[in-house]
């Protein structure tokens, strides 16, 4: 770990990874994912992680959601480590700390618009708090939808069920895969919005894996990966400074 | 198109070998019926011709009367023919036809039966090649017996042994001077004891008379010339047959008196077809539901329709033929089973091997993957519409067609199956043209319309789980629901099994409280005297008992053949007005019961409404071995089931019209006198019959569960066969909950990714098989338990009187049907557990 671009640790690291490798297949056949991530994200902002197909976004954030083991280095979450925890533990720490945005298939199918939005709390035996799903429900403007099955919903108004039900157990941190990736512009602009006010209003904690640009502006700080490293980062981006970025380690990326 | 079909045969080949295992069962019992009944068809030509060795022509007495229960309804010959026939010229031999009853006592003392088969007698003809002896020698006078090799396995005795006989009606101690077999190996389930000619004589034929003489010809005179010079010679009541002719007679008879078990297994070899093709036709609809992406690249890649139709039927083929293959095995073991069955439940014996012949074989194959083929012909069909553009598309959930004309059509089908089966039992006499279609139509109904009704029934069912597992709950409801027709036919598998399971468990609680009933009614006896199954209770033990002090009267259970002199054959029983008087609570409409004593008759009800006779009316009749004759009808009795011939004939005309060796006694009824002491008189009886050695006695509520048991039995087989029709149904579960859960990979990689446990998902899984399975059993027991009293209603004139719903027996079905959801769940539920989230996640 050597190439310079982590982050100072801030006191309010809602996650942590510490020189996590992930290495798929033996032999000759191996590929590195992840090779040697160390990477905090910071409690109340949103952060997107960016970069080239193959580049190990997705498996970083699969590694840090508890969704997949990394072959080395250590996860912490919301103060729990994740390394080791059997699936009955990993299962209750994505249901209670976690929240998950998909890029597509978001929903079940059988469930309302509203019984979707509660299933993680539904799943544990919680109680809502209604005042919070008012909230939500108000923030993603679905309260007239809630009695809807997901086909006969729109797909930006599945994508806002999808977020509601990520933020309505109040989890440490949100992860969101592409979560625009199937979407119009519009839709999308709606989608990101949401997700930025969840950020300012409610204080969420958000990390988005990307690769639009715009989309990567919504947030607060975005990380570049590529080949399994985090080779670059931007704070406060914009979608100009996020593509010129991508234009500058593009290639270089391509021919490692 | 060949590779492509076999490609996805391997690649599905778990739910492949589902299905296949469903066409192995049904084709399982149609291989196992045509080796079964080619093995009793075997063993049938094996006995009679060596029951027939050294015989060329038999002579026995003309027909007379319509045959009763060990009654051949011939004219019994005197035994004084024997030197007649012997003087005819090409005559070398005759032998008298001397059999009866015999029975000896094992090491433990009882009576060696072989379950209820018959105990026979018959004489040991040294020059006959019927028996041939083991070992020892036969036996030559009086106290000697030689004993058929498997009777003496049964006995536990050797050769040397002394025991105690019963021979005809005499009970007597006898030495076993050897051991013969029977020709051909098995005497089909009965002990045959061998006594010397002239005890045969004596016991067999007390009266003097025997049923037929067996003629071996002289060297060099043919079957058909002796029997033309034998013919000559007889009286009129004889008639002589070649002995070809008469094994022909025999056979035939007796083939069709087993035909009943061919028919009966194929009866089940259709239902468990018709289930298995329901198994079919889900799995290859599922199938093709999850490849229309691939078919419809096919399609754009230039397959025609046919050619896709053929992907998805080339598919049935191979696994209909796999599995009708595998079937044929499955059939020997059927048939292995059967033959086990009726060895120890009926005590027939099949010597024969289970001979599987290319008959057997072509026919399972071919059955076999016709119905299969069949069942996927509906998804093959439908794969073949798919259209090419579906390869492009994402959303791959092909519309649903509306349940409506659906739930019309089979709601209908049910209504007017009801409507028929209503009309046809509520006849004076059970109309089975009305019931019959009627109930498969209802059947039928209920099938087409389980979709409809599958949304309420399911909804209730799983109401208690939704209420106390919250969203789990509501989520395997929900599933059940996803598909109303996959989850209706995956139930219909089950229903259709359970319906049967549940109207047979009706009518035969009926049958038994009918029973239970008809002796509290119809007997009044304090005791009754009975030997069980195939063996009579000799004739002299009513006489005896009826002499015992504290008796007052005794009836005997006997039956006989009467023929009208329109050549009707009728039943008949017989008695004396005191004992059948006494023992049974007998109504007389006219006349009296005492004309019996008389030498009259008297006629059941309802045959003298049939056949217009009256009190005083004279009808002729040939009873018994007796010819036609002229008898007055004395009386005219209420129907009832004790005495349900149509005619009663009293103590002296029976005697005369029946053989004794021909006699059936089924039982004795026994009243006491009153105040008669009826603890000693039970051990008087019982000291008595002790010398019979089979004859047991009961008293009323003893005979009544005796009856019962002989319910209990054909109950168990009829349920052991049904079982099969359940397994199919429940691998059809397993299939199709295998299926759903492949389909909904990406929803479980969801669930789990936003907090399900896998015990949750366990139990999700699992309570969507037991709603399935309570789904599909509620509708198979309503359907079944009032299909159960239709017929019950039907048949009450026949005996069925009372109605009893066995409810204990159907919540057993109903927790055994959660039960194999449960289990029909762990499979897919391992499956499922497995997954890896993000795998299922990112599936399409």
């Amino acid at each position: 770990m050597t190439d310079g671009h982590v982050t100072a640790a801030p006191a309010g690291a809602v996650a942590q990874a510490v020189d996590l490798t992930k290495v798929y297949g033996t032999g000759e056949a191996a590929v590195r994912a992840l090779d040697g991530v160390s990477v905090e994200f910071e409690r109340g902002r949103m952060t997107a992680i960016m970069g080239p197909s193959g580049s190990g976004k997705s498996t970083l954030m699969h590694c840090m959601a508890a969704l997949d083991t990394p072959t080395s280095g250590t996860v912490v979450i919301d103060g729990v480590t994740v390394n080791g925890l059997k699936d009955k533990a990993l299962t209750t720490l994505r249901r209670d700390r976690l929240g998950f945005v998909f890029q597509s298939f978001n929903l079940v199918p059988t469930l309302t618009a509203r019984e979707n939005i509660t299933l993680p709390l539904d799943i544990a035996g919680t109680k809502l708090d209604q005042a919070w799903f008012d909230t939500i429900i108000d923030t993603v403007n679905l309260r007239d939808r809630l009695t809807h099955r997901p086909n006969q919903l729109s797909g930006g108004q599945q994508q806002r069920v999808a977020c509601a039900r990520a933020l309505v157990s109040r989890p440490a941190i949100v992860f969101a895969d592409e979560p625009t990736g199937n979407l119009d512009s519009r839709s999308s602009a709606e989608i990101l919005g949401f997700l930025r006010r969840s950020v300012d209003e409610f204080g969420q904690s958000i990390v988005m894996v990307t690769h639009d640009p715009v989309s990567a502006a919504y947030a607060d700080r975005v990380l570049f990966l590529s080949d399994g490293r985090i080779v670059d980062e931007i704070n406060e981006p914009t979608a100009d400074s996020v593509l010129a970025r991508m234009r500058g380690f593009e290639p270089a990326g391509r021919q490692a | 198109m060949l590779r492509i079909t076999l490609k996805s045969v391997r690649g599905h080949f778990v739910r492949f070998l589902l299905t296949a295992f469903a066409v192995m069962v049904g084709t399982g019992f149609v291989a196992g019926t045509f080796v079964l009944s080619d093995s009793i068809r075997a063993t049938l030509d094996g006995l009679f011709n060596q029951a027939s060795k050294g015989v060329d022509v038999v002579v026995r007495g003309t027909e007379t009367g319509a045959a009763g229960q060990a009654s051949s309804g011939r004219a019994a010959l005197s035994l004084d023919l024997e030197k007649q026939l012997a003087a005819v010229p090409g005559v070398k031999r005759v032998v008298p036809d001397l059999q009866g009853t015999a029975l000896i006592a094992g090491k433990d003392g009882t009576a060696v039966r072989s379950g209820g088969a018959p105990g026979l007698g018959f004489f040991w003809d040294p020059q006959g090649q019927s028996f041939t002896l083991l070992d020892g020698r036969g036996p030559t006078k009086a106290g000697e017996v030689a004993v058929e090799k498997r009777t003496l396995e049964l006995s536990g005795l050797a050769v040397g042994d002394t025991t105690q006989a019963v021979i005809g009606e005499h009970r007597q101690s006898v030495t076993i001077v050897g051991e013969v077999k029977f020709g051909a190996g098995t005497t089909f389930g009965a002990t045959a004891v061998l006594v010397d000619a002239q005890t045969a004589r004596t016991l067999f034929a007390p009266d003097g008379r025997v049923g037929d003489f067996q003629l071996e010809a002289a060297d060099g005179t043919s079957e058909a010339t002796l029997r033309a010079a034998v013919a000559k010679v007889l009286p009129a009541d004889a008639e002589a047959i070649t002995v070809t002719d008469f094994n022909e007679e025999n056979q035939e008879a007796l083939g069709t008196a087993l035909g009943f078990i061919t028919t009966f297994l194929l009866a089940f070899a259709g239902i468990a077809l018709f289930v298995g093709a329901f198994i079919i036709y889900n799995t290859f609809a599922m199938i093709v539901a999850q490849r229309t992406r691939e078919l419809a690249l096919l399609r754009a890649v230039g397959a025609s329709r046919p050619q896709v139709r053929r992907v998805v039927l080339g598919e049935a083929f191979v696994v209909g033929l796999v599995g009708s293959a595998v079937g044929i095995g499955f059939g020997v073991l059927v048939a292995a089973g059967a033959k086990a069955a009726l060895r120890s439940f009926v005590g027939i014996d099949l010597s024969s091997d289970l001979p599987v012949d290319a008959l057997t074989v072509a026919t399972s194959l071919v059955v076999g993957t016709v119905v299969t083929m069949v069942g996927a012909y509906i998804p093959a069909r439908r794969a073949a519409r798919i259209a090419p553009v579906a390869a492009m598309r994402d959303d791959l959930s092909i519309p649903a067609k509306g349940l409506r004309l659906r739930g019309t059509l089979g709601l209908s089908g049910l209504a007017v199956g009801a409507g028929l089966v209503v009309t046809g039992v509520t006849r004076d006499d059970i109309a089975w043209l009305l019931v019959g279609p009627g109930a498969l139509l209802v059947v039928l109904g209920a099938i087409v319309a389980a979709p409809v009704i599958a949304r309420p029934v399911i909804r209730v069912v799983a109401a208690p789980f939704a209420a106390t597992l919250g969203v789990v709950g509501r989520l395997a409801r929900e599933n059940a629901l996803r598909v109303p027709r996959r989850t209706a036919t995956t139930a219909s598998a089950l229903m259709i099994g359970l319906a049967l399971i549940s109207a047979l468990g009706v009518v035969a609680q009926s049958t038994k409280a009918s029973v239970a009933d008809l002796v509290a009614q119809e007997i009044r006896s304090d005791f009754v005297l009975s030997a069980g199954g195939g063996v009579a209770v000799p004739t002299s033990v009513g006489p005896a008992v009826a002499a015992l002090p504290g008796v007052q009267s005794v009836a005997d259970a006997v039956g006989f053949g009467v023929r009208s002199s329109d050549g009707e054959d009728l039943g008949a029983s017989a008695g004396t007005a005191k004992g059948l008087g006494d023992n049974f609570d007998i109504t007389m409409r006219s006349g009296s019961l005492d004309a019996i004593d008389r030498g009259e008759i008297i006629v059941n009800g309802d045959t003298a409404a049939e056949q217009g006779w009256t009190t005083g009316s004279k009808v002729s009749l040939a009873v018994g071995a007796l010819g036609q004759k002229e008898y007055t009808v004395g009386g005219v009795y209420a129907p009832m089931q004790i005495l349900a011939t149509d005619i009663v004939v009293g103590e002296d005309l029976f005697e005369a019209a029946v053989p004794a060796a021909q006699r059936f006694n089924q039982g004795v009824f026994v009243k006491a006198a009153p105040g008669a002491d009826l603890t000693a008189l039970r051990a008087a009886l019982v000291a008595e019959v002790k010398q019979f050695l089979v004859v047991s006695v009961e008293d009323g509520e003893e005979f009544q569960s005796t009856a019962a048991a002989g319910v209990n039995i054909i109950l168990g087989i009829l349920y052991a066969l049904l079982l099969f029709s359940v397994v199919i149904a429940v691998l059809g579960i397993i299939n199709t909950l295998a299926l759903s859960v492949f389909e909904r990979t990406r929803e479980i990689g969801l669930l789990r990714a936003v907090g399900l446990r896998r015990r949750q998902l366990s139990g999700m899984i699992t309570i969507e098989a037991v709603t399935t399975a309570l789904f599909g059993a509620l509708l198979g027991t309503a359907l079944g338990v009032g299909l159960g009293v239709a017929l019950q209603r039907g048949l009450k004139n026949q005996g069925l009187e009372l109605l009893a719903i066995p409810w204990s027996t159907i919540l057993v079905v109903l927790a055994a049907s959660a039960f194999v959801g449960v289990m029909a769940a762990v499979l897919p539920t391992v499956r499922a557990v497995r997954l890896d989230i993000l795998k299922a996640i990112a599936t399409e």
